[in-house]
């Protein structure tokens, strides 16, 4: 699965709350490549490096506060929009930004002198990819006069070519415009026509008209919560629809599928008998924006509203009065930004250079204040991903609360307890945590090295937890667990087809004959993977149970510890 | 019944004939040349039409069916029809606002296959007549489907399974409505006008003054009045705005990146009498002044439906609900194809063709069809069709249909 973000200048909010949606109940969907163009593109870079939410939430109300202070709003002379850019995405896109989303971002652009549509997806260096990002955020007299250079040729906004990227056919498509995308905001109205501008579908209808001046006026902060909210809504109604809210245990018992059922085609991810997925998905559809967005949010409103001199700029004749005194307005605001570009030693070309220049220096040390007193209000609250890892946490533990209790005290108490060891003597961090919980749930991705080693390497410490992902619990307390040899012949000591072998059982959807051999098992295998498992999957698991109940008890009597134990599969009822 | 419609038509227009209709034909005369549309174009729709159906592998025929008097003087409807000589149950697809028989291409053949297929031009689209319609939305309904029904008996079909995408999902469920011994299977792609209006549109959204003065302006227009008032420029317009729909056609048709753009504008750039007709059946901004909420639970309870929308699609898609839930007794079969947007046709052909495919043999087996109880309609199902007294239309020679064959392709496949 693919993602694709629209590009929409200010609009972009949108695709804070759809990601905030995404990273809460669908990370699966993160994983593969994520295409945008011109705001698109940045959020889609900040999606794959995996950014605090919240900070960048708070940044990008940032950047409208100022846009809309000026006196030609975002037209100002003053504000310039690539700088802004540069500078937050200097700060917040990790030293080796470059390196994560190679290969994963794919950047529309449009070159300057033919109009043709460039995609970019491979970014050498930082600067690169910086560069690439600026590129496709640039309109001409809007961002400026001269397009940023990348890679020796002008180029400037993927959306004047194609807005809405789309790599192929299992794409995700984004838009903050009313329209035939995958997750756009369904208008009211029912108008019947759209127009396809440069890929991007847009109903002809009245919000779409307004959020058509949005695009480069920003609207209120209000406005802009609605809209991040609207986001996070849509998101979550197109995750509901299509059976794409999955709990942290679905994602496992479906690798467990794909181990015994690689031919299937269709991507039916939901298992309907899974109480977890039900209770998980009736409270998605009651959830709302987290805290952490929904308080930056608050503040940038009342920010905006409080205070006398707001109260004051907010009455009818004084807005009049800045109206009229706009056109005595615009020289003097022409002639600071002149001066503090002059003194900067900043012409109009260098502005595409990574240098910083006089005025922006001048905002940028308010608003590096300002934004710090957002991140410690920020750190406060809890992040994405703190609450995503407590989730699996909260889940792992209800379930052997629930097994302990029910059945097979010492089968059990002993997983877990080897759970809780390793918990305190591999304390996974955060991030790695939540990619694993994450990565059980796509198909694709042994493909990526990376993850891949890094999955090994925590698995190869946690095979207790392993044993977590490959239960079945539909309150028939069936619970299979492979452990896998690494244990007891380190790889060094295997042959490289062990090794392979045993990566095949870990992670692989191959599941042949011969791994089955191993075990000494009488049952037709190649029969069970002909049949369609989705159609009754409890009654595979009860086949299965059976045929191994002798395995599984002689292994639970055994004095043997578990990793010196070849292919073991263990069944407890 | 074709001679009232018209002589209401007539009244009905006459008095509708307010200061905006005056300005607008005023306008149309001043700029005449420029504006108007021209001998050359008919031919030109023809062969453009031609070189789309050039991908059609079946052999067809094309021709006029000449339909009478229904809502002007003379009605054609320009028909074409696959695999006719076939024993099944035929097949008969409406098209959408602003499309035209063309657009079917890529699944005549699949569809033709199985059992004979008719695919009409609607009054006052494509290649048909265009008569003006009565400015009362339901009399438009009315003749749309009075159309449709003496096209029927014209081409002298029985039975047989109604397929509408659209503004044609509205008529051939009118149809339904007033002639249940007539449709065997309804199949609903992505329909139209079904949904009642909001009441809270405006509430919730609170607009800025010039979004709604800009709507408001708009109102009076017909729903394609850019393409016409484009001129010239109309062909480059279709193109721009609508480079989707070409490129949908790109695995069928050669050059498809010129040809359905002009096959587009061609459609639409004649009088807008379809258009304006649908016009009058919409309220506000794409909202029908008659939804077909109000009357499905009138659709005979044995009259088996099949709704099929794509899951992107821009007209409601709670419609397969609506029947569900306004039908509790009665057959409803509800399919969303997956990554398709409202050209459902177009998106996902192959998935689409399986999905009515199905529902067609599902209506050969359904054997209910000749038991139906037709208690309340008057006309009693028959194996002839009624034979339309003379009195009824102002062409009365015409009950052979007169078949104005084009061309006929002998292609084989």
């Amino acid at each position: 699965m693919n993602l694709s973000f629209a590009g929409c200048g200010f609009l972009g909010i949108y695709h804070v709350g759809v990601s905030v949606c995404l990273k809460k109940y669908a990370p699966h969907l993160l994983l593969g490549s994520i295409s945008g163009a011109s705001f698109g593109a940045v959020s889609a870079c900040c999606l794959l490096c995996d950014l605090p939410i919240g900070e960048i939430t708070s940044d990008v109300l940032r950047i409208v506060g100022e846009a809309r202070a000026g006196s030609l709003g975002p037209f100002s002379p003053s504000f310039n929009i690539q700088n802004v850019l540069l500078e937050s995405m200097e700060r917040y896109l990790p030293a080796d930004a470059h390196k994560i989303v190679s290969g994963k971002l794919h950047i529309s652009l449009t070159r300057v002198y033919d109009g043709k549509n460039i995609i970019v997806s491979k970014f050498a260096t930082r600067e690169d990819l910086l560069q690439a990002l600026l590129a496709s955020c640039f309109v001409p007299v809007f961002s400026g006069m001269l397009p940023p250079k990348f890679h020796g040729n002008r180029y400037m906004d993927g959306g004047f070519s194609d807005n809405l990227p789309v790599l192929d056919e299992n794409t995700i498509t984004v838009s903050p415009f009313c329209g035939e995308s995958d997750i756009c905001p369904r208008d009211l109205s029912s108008q019947l026509f759209h127009v396809n501008l440069a890929n991007t579908s847009i109903e002809l209808s009245k919000q779409n008209m307004n959020r058509f001046a949005r695009i480069l006026f920003p609207p209120k902060p209000e406005v802009l919560s609605n809209m991040c909210k609207q986001g996070f809504d849509d998101a979550l109604r197109f995750l509901h629809r299509n059976n794409m809210i999955t709990c942290t245990r679905c994602l496992a018992v479906q690798s467990t599928y794909q181990l015994q059922d690689v031919l299937d085609d269709t991507t039916f991810e939901y298992d309907p008998d899974c109480e977890e997925c039900k209770t998980h998905r009736e409270n998605a559809l009651v959830d709302d924006l987290p805290d952490t967005v929904m308080t930056i949010f608050q503040n940038a409103i009342d920010s905006a509203n409080n205070g006398l001199v707001n109260w004051v700029m907010q009455q009818r004749g004084m807005r009049a009065v800045s109206l009229l005194t706009l056109p005595y307005r615009i020289p003097v605001d022409v002639m600071y930004a002149t001066f503090t570009n002059y003194v900067g030693g900043n012409v109009e070309t260098h502005a595409e250079q990574y240098t910083v220049v006089g005025n922006v220096r001048v905002i940028r040390k308010r608003c590096v204040r300002h934004n710090n007193t957002m991140t410690r209000f920020v750190a406060c609250t809890p992040k994405m991903s703190k609450s995503l890892w407590r989730l699996s946490w909260r889940i792992i533990r209800q379930l052997h609360g629930f097994l302990y209790s029910a059945h097979d005290r010492s089968e059990v108490a002993r997983v877990y307890y080897k759970l809780t060891m390793d918990k305190d003597e591999h304390r996974l961090d955060k991030r790695r945590a939540s990619q694993l919980c994450v990565t059980y749930g796509d198909r694709d991705i042994p493909t990526e090295p990376d993850t891949f080693e890094h999955i090994l390497n925590v698995t190869n410490h946690n095979d207790a937890l392993l044993a977590y992902y490959y239960l079945d619990s539909d309150n028939k307390m069936k619970m299979t667990e492979i452990y896998d040899v690494t244990d007891a012949d380190t790889d060094a000591v295997q042959s490289p087809t062990e090794r392979d072998l045993n990566k095949q059982l870990e992670f692989d959807n191959d599941w042949s004959g011969d791994l089955m051999a191993d075990d000494q098992d009488e049952i037709d295998i190649e029969e069970e993977l002909d049949r369609n498992i989705f159609s009754d999957p409890e009654s595979e698991w009860r086949s299965r149970a059976k045929s191994y109940s002798i395995d599984s008890a002689a292994s639970s009597e055994s004095d043997q510890p578990e990793s010196d134990r070849p292919i073991t599969f263990m069944h407890a009822e | 019944m074709g001679s009232e419609l018209n002589i209401a038509t007539t009244n009905s227009s006459f008095l509708s004939r307010a200061w905006i209709g005056n300005i607008f034909s005023m306008l149309w005369n001043w700029t005449g040349g420029w504006l108007s549309w021209t001998q050359q174009s008919d031919t030109m729709l023809r062969n453009v039409e031609k070189t789309i159906l050039s991908c059609v592998k079946t052999v067809y025929k094309r021709f006029y069916v000449d339909i009478g008097s229904v809502v002007g003087q003379c009605d054609k409807i320009w028909t074409i029809s696959l695999n006719d000589e076939a024993p099944q149950t035929p097949l008969v697809m409406l098209h959408g606002m602003g499309a035209g028989v063309a657009l079917w291409c890529p699944n005549l053949d699949a569809l033709a296959a199985t059992r004979p297929v008719y695919a009409i031009d609607l009054l006052g689209f494509g290649r048909s007549s265009r008569p003006k319609f009565s400015s009362d939305a339901e009399k438009v309904e009315a003749q749309w489907v009075e159309s449709v029904e003496e096209w029927r008996r014209e081409v002298k079909l029985n039975h047989f399974v109604l397929l509408g995408h659209s503004l044609g999902g509205f008529i051939a469920t009118a149809y339904a409505l007033k002639y249940p011994e007539r449709v065997r299977h309804l199949i609903l792609a992505d329909p139209w006008g079904f949904p009642e209006k909001p009441a809270n549109v405006y509430e919730k959204y609170q607009l800025p003054f010039w979004v709604r003065a800009v709507a408001t302006a708009l109102q009076p227009l017909n729903p394609l009045w850019a393409v016409r008032a484009a001129g010239p420029a109309g062909k480059w317009l279709v193109s721009k705005t609508r480079p989707d729909i070409s490129r949908k056609f790109m695995n069928y048709v050669p050059d498809a990146q010129t040809v359905i753009p002009e096959y587009l504008y061609q459609c639409n750039s004649q009088t807008p009498s379809g258009e304006s007709a649908f016009h009058t059946l919409m309220h506000g901004f794409g909202w029908a002044k008659n939804p077909m909420v109000r009357r499905v639970d009138k659709i005979h309870p044995d009259l088996p439906v099949t709704v099929l929308y794509g899951s992107r699609s821009w007209v409601d898609n709670s419609t397969g609900q609506l029947l569900t839930e306004h039908r509790p007794n009665s057959t409803t079969y509800v399919q969303v194809i997956n990554g398709a947007g409202h050209h459902i046709y177009l998106d996902k052909p192959d998935l689409f063709n399986k999905y009515v495919i199905e529902a067609c043999a599902r209506a050969d087996e359904d054997t209910s069809f000749t038991t139906r109880n037709y208690e309340n309609t008057e006309a009693p199902k028959d194996t002839n069709p009624p034979q339309k007294s003379d009195g009824d239309t102002l062409t009365s020679d015409n009950t052979i249909p007169k078949q104005t064959q084009n061309s006929t392709q002998a292609q084989t496949s």
